[in-house]
């Protein structure tokens, strides 16, 4: 038996950062930022998880600003500049702004590899056609853990480093990646959202492939992944 | 926060019964993956189980353990997802049925089933054109004389041969019919005959008879999600089951605010071409923000008011299909995605 956690897993993991969270609020206090908005911990602190943020915070020495008294929609299109007497904003805390670490990574497993022949069709009503014989893997993850259907024929994932993309509908619970003659087997790691910085798959992607918001892109992959803490 | 989705398990029996009555003779497996739609698995299984629905579809093992764990010992239980030893050791533990698609993981099922001194029960899948699990046509004999040498054995009990077809069109889903027709006989030339042989999902267990076989793997149905571009739930017979609310918290000159958003689960690509459901009937989703939307008031708008953004239609809203439709993808996306931290409220 593997250790618990350790293994390939049938739904993909979202693994949440401790040392990126506390780096990125460092970033905003060597900036003189060291307070908070209780909107940051809206829908579990956008997937990542209230009390890992709530910990980090007060580690931090971050203190809450009071809420607004008035009532703003905010739509995540326009983040306000920074200054110095603005809170630190969910988007710079989580890593989602240029210049932040990225603080969930969410990874998916191999489940198989198999051959495609040119002309064969991929997943629901075949969307996508294969030009020339090639390889697939299919991959734990799908939409109903937010990885959602428009991403399917948009975006990349990375195995071993290597970008492969994903290819066809995006299914509830799976993808379909296109390996060609990678070296993939059942039971390898699948990167699905990473560090940019790094030339990973990013959100900044998804954003451009669907037109959604970062914050509910991400907090529907922390609510519906399997959900870890990171060092 | 006020939004929370109302579930209707009297709809969910009554679309159980619609379902069951339209596929019969074949019987029904109801599929409760990712927590029964979003609809909340423990309800949803419990509902069915008193129903009289003896299948559950877990996609996973983890899943097929939780409905074991929810129902005991009595029901069928297919799961078709093991990622790992670990989980298929789970299965054979929780005595599920298990899906099984690729040579390799049929060898470490039954180095599992060994272990446990057991013997479990095996659906061979056989790849009719989607090209996710599912074992290759031309490698279909070698892996179905390979299960009838372990059957023979003892450690598996082959009772399905399945497949999911791709619903790309009639013409090539016929196409795919005849690849599963093929691995059925191929199947029994081997000595392999299943009793229960499943293809069709919710849209071809209505529309398409010979698709039916022995059994229906039907999700989106039984919560009253209808397909796509398909027929209307009222012309399948179906309600949905799930009714997405929220209330007014402020009334300004043009719009009311409701309290539910996209990180409640609500796409925000919904913002200015959706309608939703209030006391004056449809209005117009102005906005979705984050935690807030904007919805086009009515005279005598007030705090307090519910607003429906999907449901059965009694306050003028759309289904999940209907909002789905308007931004290019499936009502099942709809369901799935209404964040698990938005209370379920259960009806009966």
């Amino acid at each position: 038996m593997s250790m618990p956690g350790s293994g390939p897993r049938s739904a993909p993991v979202a693994r949440i950062s401790r040392s990126a969270i506390t780096a990125n609020a460092r970033a905003a206090r060597a900036r003189g930022v060291h307070s908070f908005s209780p909107s940051v911990f809206e829908a579990d602190a956008w997937g990542h998880g209230a009390v890992l943020i709530r910990e980090v915070l007060a580690a931090e020495g971050f203190v809450p600003v009071d809420a607004p008294t008035t009532l703003v929609l905010t739509t995540g299109a326009h983040a306000a500049p920074d200054r110095p007497q603005t809170p630190v904003s969910a988007r710079e805390l989580f890593g989602l702004e240029p210049g932040t670490t990225p603080a969930l990574r969410l990874t998916g497993t191999v489940l198989s590899v198999k051959d495609l022949r040119a002309g064969e069709g991929v997943s629901y009503g075949y969307l996508y056609r294969a030009s020339s014989d090639t390889r697939l893997a299919l991959v734990t993850g799908g939409y109903a853990q937010g990885i959602v259907r428009a991403l399917g024929g948009a975006v990349d994932v990375a195995i071993a480093g290597e970008r492969h993309p994903i290819i066809g509908r995006v299914a509830m619970d799976v993808c379909v990646v296109e390996i060609r003659d990678a070296v993939v087997q059942r039971g390898d790691e699948v990167l699905v959202l990473g560090d940019p910085a790094a030339g990973e798959p990013s959100l900044a992607d998804w954003v451009r492939a669907t037109g959604l918001f970062p914050a509910e892109l991400i907090t529907t992959v922390g609510l519906r992944s399997i959900r870890e803490e990171a060092p | 926060m006020t939004a929370r989705l109302h579930v209707d398990l009297a709809a969910l029996t009554a679309n159980l019964d619609r379902v069951r009555t339209t596929v019969a003779p074949a019987e029904l497996m109801l599929v409760v993956k990712d927590d029964a739609y979003g609809h909340g698995l423990d309800p949803v299984v419990r509902t069915a189980a008193a129903a009289g629905v003896n299948w559950f579809g877990a996609f996973d093992v983890r899943t097929g353990a939780a409905v074991r764990a929810v129902l005991g010992g009595g029901p069928r239980i297919f799961a078709w997802i093991a990622a790992s030893r670990d989980d298929l050791d789970t299965a054979v533990a929780a005595r599920l049925d298990l899906g099984i698609g690729d040579a390799d993981l049929l060898e470490e099922l039954v180095d599992a089933a060994h272990a446990a001194d057991a013997s479990v029960r095996v659906h061979l899948k056989i790849d009719t054109g989607l090209h996710r699990n599912g074992v290759r046509p031309e490698e279909w004999p070698a892996f179905v004389q390979r299960a009838a040498a372990l059957q023979a054995d003892g450690a598996i009990d082959v009772v399905g041969v399945w497949s999911h077809i791709a619903e790309a069109s009639d013409a090539e889903d016929d196409d795919a019919r005849a690849v599963y027709e093929s691995a059925l006989s191929e199947a029994a030339a081997a000595g392999i005959h299943p009793s229960v042989r499943h293809l069709a999902a919710s849209a071809a267990s209505f529309a398409r008879p010979e698709f039916r076989y022995d059994m229906v793997r039907v999700g989106a149905f039984c919560y009253g999600i209808r397909s796509a571009g398909g027929p209307s739930a009222d012309e399948l017979g179906l309600a949905p089951i799930g009714r997405l609310e929220a209330d007014v918290v402020a009334v300004g000159p043009d719009s009311v605010h409701v309290d539910l958003g996209a990180l409640h689960g609500m796409p925000s690509s919904l913002s200015g071409r959706a309608a939703v459901g209030t006391p004056a009937g449809s209005r117009s989703l102005h906005a979705v923000g984050e935690s807030h939307s904007l919805v086009q008031t009515w005279p005598v708008a007030a705090v307090g008011d519910t607003v429906t953004v999907f449901g059965p239609g009694a306050q003028g809203e759309g289904s999940s299909t209907d909002l789905a439709e308007l931004i290019g993808t499936i009502g099942e996306e709809i369901a799935v995605r209404v964040s698990p931290l938005v209370p379920r409220v259960y009806e009966r």
